[in-house]
């Protein structure tokens, strides 16, 4: 590992990533980043969850899964698992 | 373009556009009813096309399946983009698209719309919802946005009708006009990430660009829509609403139809009756009315359960609830495999697994849609009620269990309707994890803005339906009916049905001679009958249908249902029931020459309990009919697809001939294994 992944470490340790599963219920975030190149990260970019757009957690489900997010205009419903893939953070 | 002199004013039309945004309105608003409903060559993707004239030329509009992008991720995005590209078989390439695009959910939809103008055909967006958008204060500068995209783009509302005229005329104009210039989206890829990603990302940026200083948003939440989903997907009130609704729908297909079945059914009746009459005493008749018309009554009997749920499923989906529902359900089924979609084809399988499976079809992803179709037919259907109450009451002893008012046969009735659920959940779980295995599937679902259902989209996906399923499922349905008349009519020799009528009543006569038998005056009674016409005929239908091809296959398969406890007859029995389930009483009455018995009524079922319990097996004077025998055929009823109609539409629904075989295979695998270990265990328990 280089000296730099070594240092991008020890700040995600130090600045916790926050993932959109994480955001409480009525709070509005930006997306920073979605992960991974699968079908699943690329469904998530084409339904507009692209970094640098808001997103507001409307709800969650009985269960608590999944949620219900309000983007772009429009409500879209994505499970926890798909929510952690998503990177958020402050306006 | 060299076209022959007849297609010269002919143009194909291809109506593309993300799900719920109106594509459906739009298309019967279009062309009205489809002239053509079927699957794409090779896949389950529904294939369905409309025509109309306009200024003269024949347009044939095709309706693709709703998709969010043409990367092609799904067997309907494969579709999209080869029907678009002219790949795809028998479909020509479209002369023009028409792009609908959501005026309330202009940037998503963009997405899909620009993705379609790259690839240069003669394209008409269709800005659909346009009157709710104006509700909302969006504000959209359609000529420049036309402008932009480098094709005409029209508002439209389904409520007015407005804007439709100008789809046709656009229609006709821009296939007619020079090639549009090539569009592409200015757009960076930035660094990093894939490259699928990387497109994903550029693309709305250029999107963002693309929309700049054309929509004005009036800032300010949707107080209306925040109030309604705020309700109806919390925790408390969402889920009792969701309960209150899904109650009404499961009342309404299994008691609100009820009436009109019966009405159908008297209907069938009648016509019977009438040709019947007409037909002389024989093998003739014997075929039309056992045969064909029961095959045909045993068909449109469903349609006012399809037709009801179909009702149900499009109002709901049209006015948005569907996907709260799926989203409401998620969490439950998604620990078996499948998803919240699946709830209500599920659910309404408990009414009948027919229009339940048919309902999978508002199933999106196909791997969840197919586990829906495989496991909906172990959902106790209403036609396994009347088997269940039969012999719950005839065997199962009435104590009380722990408390005074839960009683053992209602313990075991619901008993039978949990082992659906809970084999249904394993099944479903194991097939996910085994068969069904692949790349983890997104459940990225939209949950669309509220709206009115527009009745004429309703109407249209009911008769689809009820249509769909008379005219392709319908036709199987009366063909298998003829083969299994054929079986149990044939072949006949009546020598031989004298012969047996004769040892029944020698075999009446010698148990009625033992005073032990406690069954002695249901046997003198069976005697007494044989004297009459009506007794008579019985034990010689009954002798007829024993000495059958089936009732051979039954005498055949007996090594087979031993370990279950079963007779013979009961194997008979279980054999006849092919068709469907419900048939298996009938088929006890005939085989015990009791003749036609309507198990359903009180008299009838009565009847039939006393002649099972006078049962014996052949040659002893041991019962046939025990607890655990009763148990292990309500078991197997509860578990098998002795249900000729669900298999035929499992086909149809899934295009395949291979899906039918196998719900069919594991299904009765597991009810003889079921049946097996309840005869097995009830018997080593002593019950």
């Amino acid at each position: 590992m280089s000296r730099t992944g070594g240092f991008f470490r020890v700040m995600q340790r130090r600045l916790p990533m926050v993932s959109l599963d994480d955001v409480s219920v009525g709070k509005t975030v930006r997306v920073r980043d979605v992960d991974g190149s699968d079908p699943v990260s690329i469904r998530l970019l084409e339904m507009g969850l692209t970094p640098g757009i808001d997103v507001r957690l409307v709800g969650r489900a009985p269960f608590g899964d999944p949620l219900e997010l309000e983007l772009r205009g429009y409500r879209l419903s994505i499970r926890r698992q798909e929510a952690t893939r998503v990177v958020v953070g402050d306006r | 373009m060299a076209r022959s002199a007849g297609e010269a004013d002919r143009l194909t039309v291809a109506l593309l556009g993300n799900p719920n945004v109106g594509k459906s309105t739009l298309f019967t608003a279009l062309a009205g009813i489809p002239t053509r409903i079927g699957n794409y060559p090779g896949v389950t993707v529904e294939e369905k096309v409309g025509r109309f004239t306009h200024q003269g030329r024949r347009i044939d509009l095709i309706d693709l399946p709703g998709t969010y992008s043409l990367s092609p991720q799904s067997p309907d995005e494969r579709v999209v983009i080869d029907v678009l590209e002219g790949r795809m078989a028998g479909v020509p390439r479209p002369d023009c698209v028409v792009i609908v695009v959501d005026a309330t959910n202009i940037a998503r939809n963009l997405y899909l719309a620009t993705q379609a103008l790259e690839l240069g055909l003669p394209a008409v967006v269709a800005l659909t919802l346009s009157d709710v958008a104006d509700r909302r204060g969006i504000r959209i500068d359609t000529a420049e946005l036309g402008r932009r995209l480098g094709c005409p783009v029209i508002r439209v509302a389904a409520t007015t009708g407005e804007g439709i005229a100008a789809i046709r005329d656009g229609m006709t104009a821009t296939s007619a006009g020079p090639p549009p210039a090539p569009f592409a989206l200015d757009a960076a890829a930035p660094g990093g990430r894939s490259p699928a990603a990387r497109a994903a990302i550029a693309r709305y940026a250029g999107i963002e660009r693309l929309l700049d200083g054309i929509v004005q948003t009036a800032p300010g939440p949707r107080l209306t829509e925040d109030a309604i989903d705020a309700v109806l997907t919390h925790r408390v009130w969402g889920t009792l609403v969701f309960a209150a609704v899904m109650l009404a729908m499961f009342t309404s297909i299994f008691w609100l139809a009820t009436p009109l079945m019966e009405l159908v059914s008297a209907g069938m009746d009648a016509v019977t009756a009438f040709v019947g009459d007409r037909l002389p005493e024989g093998p003739l008749r014997s075929l039309v009315v056992d045969g064909v018309l029961a095959g045909v009554g045993g068909t449109v009997v469903f349609v006012p359960q399809i037709a009801m749920l179909f009702l149900f499923v499009s109002l709901l989906e049209g006015c948005g609830y569907l996907s709260r529902a799926a989203f409401l359900m998620d969490r439950l089924l998604v620990g078996a495999g499948l998803s919240g979609k699946s709830f209500i084809p599920l659910l309404s399988s408990f009414a009948c697994a027919i229009p339940g499976i048919m309902a999978a079809r508002t199933i999106e992803n196909r791997r969840d849609r197919l586990l829906t179709i495989l496991v909906a037919p172990l959902m106790s259907c209403s036609a396994r009620l009347p088997v269940y109450l039969l012999l719950c009451g005839a065997f199962v002893p009435d104590r009380a269990v722990g408390v005074s008012w839960l009683r053992l046969p209602a313990l075991v009735l619901a008993g039978l309707y949990a082992l659906g659920v809970v084999v249904a959940a394993a099944v479903a779980c194991l097939l996910s994890r085994t068969i069904f295995r692949g790349p983890p599937q997104p459940f990225v679902m939209e949950l669309p803005g509220w709206r009115w259902p527009r009745p004429l989209v309703v109407l249209e996906r009911v008769r689809e339906a009820a249509w769909s399923f008379l005219a392709n499922a319908g036709t199987l349905i009366v063909a298998l009916s003829v083969v299994l008349w054929a079986l149990i009519s044939y072949p006949r020799n009546e020598t031989a049905i004298d012969a047996d009528v004769a040892a029944v009543r020698a075999g009446l006569e010698s148990r009625v001679a033992a005073v032990a038998d406690p069954d002695r005056e249901e046997l003198a009674a069976e005697l007494a009958a044989l004297d009459t016409p009506a007794g008579l005929d019985a034990a010689r239908r009954g002798a007829a249908q024993r000495q059958s091809f089936l009732g051979r296959a039954g005498r055949f398969i007996e090594p087979v249902v031993r370990p279950l406890g079963w007779d013979w007859r009961i194997g008979c029995a279980a054999i006849a029931s092919f068709p469907a389930r419900e048939v298996v009483l009938g088929t006890l009455g005939v085989i015990y020459n009791l003749g036609d018995v309507d198990p359903g009524e009180r008299e009838g079922a009565t009847a039939l309990e006393r002649r099972l319990k006078a049962a014996r097996w052949d040659g002893t004077s041991r019962p046939v009919f025990t607890l655990p025998v009763a148990l292990s055929i309500m078991v197997f009823f509860a578990l098998c697809a002795q249900c000729a109609s669900t298999l035929v539409v499992i086909g149809r629904e899934t295009g395949s001939w291979i899906w039918p075989l196998v719900t069919f295979t594991y299904m009765t695998v597991l009810a003889w294994l079921g049946a097996f270990v309840v005869y097995q265990v009830g018997t080593a328990l002593g019950w």
